[in-house]
């Protein structure tokens, strides 16, 4: 590129290709372990000598800073290996795609749908040892007895072994009737902390703000967080946590009912129900500001949410907007009336 | 319902074509595609669900006036992410592999395996798509800090070549880096 054209030099514009090319080789000599400190000096001369070189040196730190997280694990050998195998799987399977090219990590897509999915449950959950999608639910019994029902979009694993029954929560919600084994302890893991099971019946569930949500309807559950802050919650309370304790409730038991397909709602807002409703669809249910409030009475059929949301429509001043089949917004009856 | 055997060129489309024809005319087809790629109906319809949120989204993607083009764009975006799908999974299952390799004292906390899983997912696209001995070099002098005389020594290569490796995988860092700062820096100017 030749400076001083009638391009302005904006940061749109991308640094010439020779300057993108001398930044490499600075890169990989200065990196090599072999660099002296006569070329320390001369690549400071070379960035000082245009606002080129710093703009294509720039792209040299960000790139190599997105290779910190990995420098920082414990065994960064082991990461970069695994992450180098992972890679080649996907090689062998990209070229089972005869035809057209793709690449993954274009510009086409990237991973902005991935992201706002609440990352890395949603993922981790593809790996998990039980696991449900969306509008499933399902009871599993354990080798030891202890009954489990999954909710929609749920994902546990199942750590058993000689002292001690442990489940981890990766995503959604799961509901614990424990059978009793006095020899082996019996815990819940979420990525905010620990709960044991003291001869019980509980519900927990990951929320998306980052915490975990426990109620506890027999029995008691000593909840330790990853901060170590600790409590026990006994039959009929209900908290949350993250890094430290929220209050103590008093748990409503009606919730329960999810674990048979029933939603139901005593006194509680719309945005709530919606809420609740929403792992049990797929695509987009909305509730527009106006009408989120509206208290919520009945007992509706989670596995059947059109019904749900038709039921909702009778007995609500709302009108169920359907812009495409997976796009569904809960509106005011008027404001729709009105179009 | 419009129909689907029409001839495949020519400008059929209003333009840009709405949402609305898009989805009648190709939701199930690119369903039924994701599926037999995916082997799995969950799958394939939160990728048809997010192709299409794309679409919504971003119109500025919905540049063409016919239904061929639409059905090839559509195509082509279904297979990248049906390898980004892919990929992501990989990525995740060795990082579990990583873990599970660890002392159990070792626990990172949600937000920290949250970074490092972006960080692997980022290198490892960028990974893809460089010669694979590039790629394995850069990886080993970046992600291991080794120096060149190690590299060399694991690849049974002359360090003259893991210098010249590694500049060739930064330099297409560098140009893909330059190009997705393009790309925002545009998207950011439309919106």
């Amino acid at each position: 590129m030749i400076s001083g054209s009638a391009i302005p030099d904006t940061a749109q514009s991308d640094p010439p290709h020779e300057a993108m090319e001398a930044a490499a080789e600075w890169y990989a000599l200065l990196r090599s372990g072999e660099a002296t400190g006569g070329d320390q000096a001369r690549w400071q001369s070379w960035l000082a000598a245009s606002p080129d070189h710093r703009r294509a040196w720039g792209y040299v730190e960000t790139v190599s800073r997105s290779f910190a997280p990995l420098q920082a694990t414990p065994d960064p050998r082991r990461t970069a290996d695994n992450l180098w195998a992972a890679n080649g799987r996907v090689i062998r399977r990209r070229r089972a795609f005869a035809g057209i090219a793709v690449l993954a990590g274009s510009g086409l897509l990237g991973w902005a749908g991935w992201r706002h999915a609440a990352l890395p449950g949603v993922v981790l959950a593809g790996l998990a040892d039980h696991r449900t999608g969306t509008g499933e639910l399902r009871e599993i019994v354990l080798a030891d007895g202890t009954r489990v029902w999954l909710g929609a979009v749920t994902a546990i694993n199942e750590d058993y072994r000689a002292g001690l029954r442990r489940l981890k929560v990766v995503a959604g919600e799961i509901l614990i009737d424990t059978a009793p084994d006095p020899a082996r302890p019996f815990v819940v893991d979420t990525p905010h902390g620990r709960l044991r099971a003291l001869g019980t019946r509980f519900t927990v569930r990951l929320e998306d703000g980052g915490s975990t949500f426990l109620a506890v309807y027999q029995g008691a559950v000593e909840v330790q967080t990853g901060a170590g802050d600790a409590a026990i919650v006994s039959a009929g309370r209900q908290l949350r946590f993250a890094a430290t304790l929220g209050s103590q409730e008093t748990a409503d038991a009606a919730r329960e009912a999810w674990s048979r397909g029933v939603l139901v709602a005593r006194d509680i807002p719309l945005e709530q129900v919606v809420k609740e409703l929403r792992p049990y669809r797929t695509g987009h249910l909305g509730v527009a500001p106006e009408v989120a409030g509206l208290r919520v009475f009945g007992s509706f059929p989670l596995r059947n949410t059109d019904e749900t949301l038709a039921m909702l429509e009778s007995a609500l001043p709302i009108r169920i907007q359907r812009t495409l089949p997976w796009w569904v917004s809960i509106e005011a009856k008027g404001e729709a009336a009105s179009r | 319902m419009r129909l689907g055997d029409r001839p495949v060129n020519a400008s059929d489309y209003p333009f840009p074509p709405s949402v609305e024809i898009l989805y009648c005319d190709h939701h199930d087809w690119l369903h039924g595609w994701l599926r037999r790629r995916l082997g799995n109906a969950a799958d394939a319809s939160d990728l048809a669900h997010d192709a299409f949120l794309r679409l919504i989204l971003k119109p500025a993607s919905r540049g063409f006036d016919s239904f061929g083009e639409a059905r090839a764009y559509l195509r082509a975006m279904a297979q990248g992410m049906c390898i980004n799908l892919w990929h992501r999974r990989e990525i995740e299952q060795a990082w579990l592999d990583t873990l599970a390799a660890r002392p159990e004292e070792y626990a990172p906390s949600a937000e920290h395996q949250a970074i490092v899983l972006e960080a692997l997912h980022e290198i490892g696209a960028m990974l893809l798509d460089l010669p694979p001995k590039a790629a394995r070099a850069f990886l080993m002098a970046a992600a291991c800090q080794m120096t060149d005389k190690e590299v060399a020594e694991e690849l049974g290569v002359s360090t003259r070549m893991v210098r010249k490796y590694v500049a060739q995988a930064m330099l297409c860092c560098l140009r893909s880096q330059a190009r997705q700062t393009l790309d925002d820096l545009s998207a950011g100017g439309r919106a």
